[in-house]
């Protein structure tokens, strides 16, 4: 009758989390249930019931009733283990201390990159419509650059006139804003004259975003073109601490008008995408009116707020109409126009959007403060590393330390603790260690964030909620680790028959065997990111001290203030002429865009070939102030009058066009079709004038005004001799000569340097890393060399009795770790350069070349710092007297 | 009375361990419930309410005789304790007593 059993392993997993006073009673109900369900449903039903029944006791009321049986049992040697773990901490002060430390500082570390990951995650999430509201893009297809993989281009850059279309025309968006953010325009008020960054937005822009307003109606803000929304900032520059609502404020911007300040905003959090100071309607944005009706002009961001409950795919396929209304024809003729022939169902331009919340990690789409998700990956990977380095650490002290307590344990064993109960005891000690590394840990947090924060350009600040989230983080961090470092060892200890123990049969050796291949891991960690970040320092060395083909030491770069009109152009030869007599001064040039400051990129057709060059409005002071390089030919000059059509190229543009006597030849850059287009004067040396992250590309210089423009940008050379008077020179002459425009200035070196903060950002935070990994892993070895040491004591005693010398000895203890270290560099050396040829170099076109040099010196001075760290104990070993050591014996 | 409260389960699970008497383990109280009130109910909500009852003390509980049947796994009976049936009276008690205050002649006039 009792044939058909319940499926077993049901049992036993009931019968593991069940309590054990409980168990006979619960299993002899579901047995007898199964065996009433067998003679009523059959057996398969009989059995599925069985497993849903058994699992339906996995519930708190019964699982609960187990724990606290259990502590009770143990309860009664939980003082007598803190006193155990307080005296053993005491006793071996110093070993509780490294290893304490180094938790802590791994543990810091974990933690704010946590942070870091965290508020790349929280960006732009305080907006109370964040589901809503969307950024839209465009996508379409590339007839410059063909990329067979992706022809597509995509950017948040749309034309002026779809906001209004939008606003107009579809049905399920509710708000609808223009945001250009970045120029920069001249302010007066009274007798402060700045130049301010300013935003142009559209009304909704208020009621859409949760910027709160502190002063201002959302609701009637910019119905007048002449208005202006000011941060607090603006407001106290200006004004002072006077009520700036209802203030008039001259802006010029192509002409001058006076705006009245109708609103002050609160700043833009950290956390935020979107970004002002100044906020003006975007009415007031240069040519307006023509760039409303021209949607061949992509020059603004466009983000909308849909109803609640819209359906997105009739909004997208009212995009999709709104191509086809208003762009169709112009769409055709890019088809036609296009070198390469367009298959017809490629669709030219399409609209797509992106979430709000999603702008930040989305490198899709170019954005000012993007950010790639795999830093966040790349950093939490390196958190770990070193978190594991510590650990690694914190279990192999743990361990080396715990066999020297083998008697103790024999002792417990032989009064009647059970195995279990020596899990418990390790544990237990083993976690109050972590629980003090970890209060310590969150110091240390709160210590470095300031540091932190400027190394990653971030505005993190520790809230109460922060603070508890990282304890919870650090807490679990914090028991898996004393779980590891506890119950490993009392494993292994409680292995031992306590008589054989008790005896003294056993040496009183630490074991430190295991502990090697953990040594040679931590050791690898560390010595991949020294290379890593050798290797990156390398690299930065090799940016900013290579030659980029011009000169950029002691060069001013000064906007005229002026904008894109003739007037710059006078502002610039003003300049130069009053500069003339100035000893101080030694050039003064103008151009169109000074680099890393924007720059114009022109395409066009030469005899039916797509082309595209850099372009610069130059001057003939231009190439002589940079130092300039010309190879072939003559700089421009203003006393023939041809000059004024005339370009100078680069080698780049002479090797684009194949020209072998580029002297002889005219570049139709403007398609002209009666003439042969600009006659080329002069070849110039290849320079950067692009970011080393680009190859050379195609470039020429021109003095054509009307085609090319005007030079917006003056570059004074001072004197090298004296950089700061020069500076004050040039300050004196611009306010002599144009008393109602801002002085702004850069330097030029510090403009081109800025391209690589973000790898200079880089090299910082593996800096940080590989600084703490190393202190990480040297403290690990310091204590075990330590224990290696005191192992070895009456080794040593016989040694030197025997006569050796110091030398001797100090290489005998050292030799091993010195194996160990050439061996975890082996292992990290080809990691670590598969790292950075294929994750950091690869953005450069211009590499540092990497040198069998580079790891040697990382590799000799990671062998230096492991030797000095273990020298010491080595040292302090062979100088022992060995009378000390041996007398006991 | 004001101290300890039982939900509608738990009174449930007491009433039948006070019908079942020495019978009153947790299958025969599932059967039970099934047979007298026809409510289909899971075996470990009443192992569970049984413990927490046993907790409040108005059960206590011992292990039955060993049988043949249920693989010679012995029962945990329960049984009232007479803190149990006091509190089972209150509640009877006082539900009749609110029972009284429903104006009655409502059900005539139907």
């Amino acid at each position: 009758m009792n044939e058909v059993s319940p499926p077993g392993w049901a049992i036993r997993f009931l019968q593991r989390v069940c309590p054990a006073h409980l168990w006979e009673g619960i299993e002899g109900d579901l047995l007898e249930q199964f065996q009433a369900d067998v003679e009523e449903l059959g057996v398969t039903r009989a059995k599925g019931r069985f497993i849903w029944n058994a699992f339906r006791f996995v519930r708190p009321g019964i699982i609960l009733r187990n724990r606290i049986s259990n502590t009770f049992i143990s309860s009664i040697m939980v003082t007598n283990y803190f006193k155990v773990a307080a005296r053993n901490i005491q006793k071996r002060k110093f070993y509780s201390f490294i290893n304490a430390f180094g938790l802590s500082i791994g543990l810091a570390f974990c933690m704010l990159i946590v942070l870091y990951i965290q508020d790349e995650r929280e960006f732009d999430q305080f907006h109370a419509n964040k589901d809503r509201i969307y950024r839209i893009e465009e996508k379409s297809f590339d007839t410059w650059q063909h990329d067979s993989a992706d022809p597509f281009r995509r950017s948040a850059w749309l034309q002026a006139g779809l906001a209004p279309v939008i606003k107009a025309e579809f049905p399920e968006v509710e708000y609808v804003t223009r945001y250009n953010d970045g120029n920069r325009v001249i302010f007066r008020y009274e007798d402060k004259v700045f130049t301010e960054r300013v935003t142009y937005v559209d009304q909704d822009f208020f009621k859409m975003f949760t910027f709160p307003l502190l002063k201002g109606n959302a609701d009637r803000l910019f119905q007048d073109k002449l208005e202006v929304v000011i941060t607090p900032e603006i407001a106290t520059k200006y004004f002072g601490d006077v009520d700036p609502i209802g203030k008039t404020i001259e802006i010029e911007n192509e002409g001058k008008s006076l705006f009245t300040v109708t609103g002050v905003i609160t700043p833009p959090p950290a956390q935020s995408s979107l970004s002002y100071a100044v906020l003006l309607p975007q009415e007031n944005r240069n040519n307006y009116q023509r760039n409303l009706e021209n949607w061949g002009n992509f020059g603004t961001p466009t983000f909308v707020q849909l109803r609640q409950n819209a359906n997105l795919e009739s909004f997208k396929s009212n995009l999709d109409h709104a191509i086809d209304k208003y762009m169709s024809d112009r769409l055709e003729r890019w088809r036609k126009e296009a070198v390469v022939p367009i298959s017809p169902d490629v669709k030219m331009l399409e609209y797509e959007y992106t979430a709000l919340p999603e702008i930040h990690l989305n490198t899709a789409i170019s954005w000012d403060k993007v950010s790639d998700p795999q830093y966040s990956i790349i950093l939490g990977g390196i958190a770990l590393l070193i978190i594991l380095i510590a650990c690694i650490n914190y279990i192999s002290l743990s361990l080396t330390t715990s066999t020297s307590r083998r008697i103790e344990v024999g002792i417990r064993k032989v009064v009647g603790a059970q195995q279990s109960q020596l899990v418990y005891q390790f544990t237990v000690e083993s976690l109050i260690l972590a629980v003090i590394s970890m209060v310590f840990g969150l110091g240390l947090v709160v210590l470095f964030l300031p540091y932190f924060n400027e190394f990653t350009n971030k505005g993190i600040a520790l809230t109460g909620s922060k603070i508890v989230q990282l304890l919870s983080v650090g807490l679990v961090l914090m028991i898996i680790t004393g779980m590891l470092a506890g119950s490993y060892p009392s494993w292994f200890l409680s292995r031992f028959k306590p008589a054989s123990v008790l005896k003294g049969g056993f040496t009183s050796r630490l074991q430190a065997g295991f502990t090697k291949p953990l040594v040679v891991l931590q050791f690898a960690l560390s010595a991949f990111l020294i290379i890593s970040s050798v290797m990156m320092y390398r690299q930065m060395q090799f940016i900013t001290t290579k030659d980029l083909g011009y000169n950029q030491d002691q060069i001013l770069v000064i906007p005229t203030q002026a904008g894109w009109s003739e007037e710059s152009d006078r502002v610039v030869d003003q300049f130069r002429i009053r500069a003339q007599s100035e000893p101080l001064i030694v050039s003064v040039a103008g151009t169109s865009s000074s680099f890393n400051q924007g720059f114009s990129r022109y395409g066009f057709k030469i005899n039916g070939e797509q082309k595209s060059a850099y372009v610069y409005a130059a001057d003939p002071q231009y190439i002589p102030t940079l130092g300039i390089h010309l190879l072939e030919g003559r700089n421009f000059d203003e006393n023939i009058p041809a000059d004024s059509d005339a370009v100078i190229v680069n080698e780049a543009l002479v090797r684009d066009m194949k020209w072998t006597d580029p002297l002889n030849q005219y570049y139709n850059w403007r398609e002209d079709t009666v003439g042969m287009g600009s006659r080329v004067i002069g070849v110039v040396k290849d320079y950067h004038f692009l970011s080393l992250e680009e190859k050379y590309e195609p470039m020429f210089l021109s003095m054509d005004k009307h085609n090319v423009g005007y030079r917006t940008t003056l570059l004074v050379k001072v004197a090298s001799a004296d950089v700061t008077a020069g500076l004050d020179r040039v300050k004196a002459l611009w306010q002599q000569l144009f008393p109602d425009k801002p002085f702004d200035y850069t330097f030029l070196d510090d403009d081109v340097a800025k391209q690589y903060s973000r790898y200079k950002r880089w090299m910082n935070i593996m800096g940080l890393s590989t600084g703490f990994a190393i202190l990480i892993s040297c403290l690990g070895l310091f204590g075990l060399a330590g224990i290696n040491a005191v192992n070895r004591t009456k080794e040593i005693g016989i040694r030197k009795v025997m006569g050796a010398d110091l030398q001797t000895i100090f290489f005998l203890l050292n030799k091993q770790f010195v194996i160990l270290a050439i061996l975890a560099f082996s292992l990290a050396a080809p990691l670590s350069w598969w790292f950075i040829t294929q994750w950091y170099m690869k953005d450069f076109t211009f590499q540092v070349p990497l040198t069998w040099e580079l790891f040697a010196i990382s590799m000799i001075t990671g062998l230096i710092l492991a030797l000095a760290t273990v020298s010491y104990h080595a040292i302090k070993a062979a100088l022992l007297n060995p009378a000390d050591t041996l007398k006991y014996e | 009375m004001s101290k300890e409260f039982l939900g509608e389960f738990e009174e449930l699970v007491l009433t039948m361990a006070g019908i079942l008497q020495d019978e009153a383990y947790g299958n025969a109280i599932v059967n039970e419930i099934k047979q007298r009130v026809g409510r289909e109910v899971n075996l470990s909500a009443v192992h569970v309410t049984l413990y927490r009852l046993e907790d409040k003390g108005f059960v206590k509980s011992k292990m039955g005789g060993a049988t043949n049947q249920r693989g010679g796994r012995r029962k945990r009976i329960f049984t009232v304790t007479n803190a149990g049936l006091a509190m089972l009276r209150t509640m009877k008690e006082a539900r009749m007593d609110l029972w009284k205050l429903i104006p009655q002649l409502k059900i005539a006039g139907s």
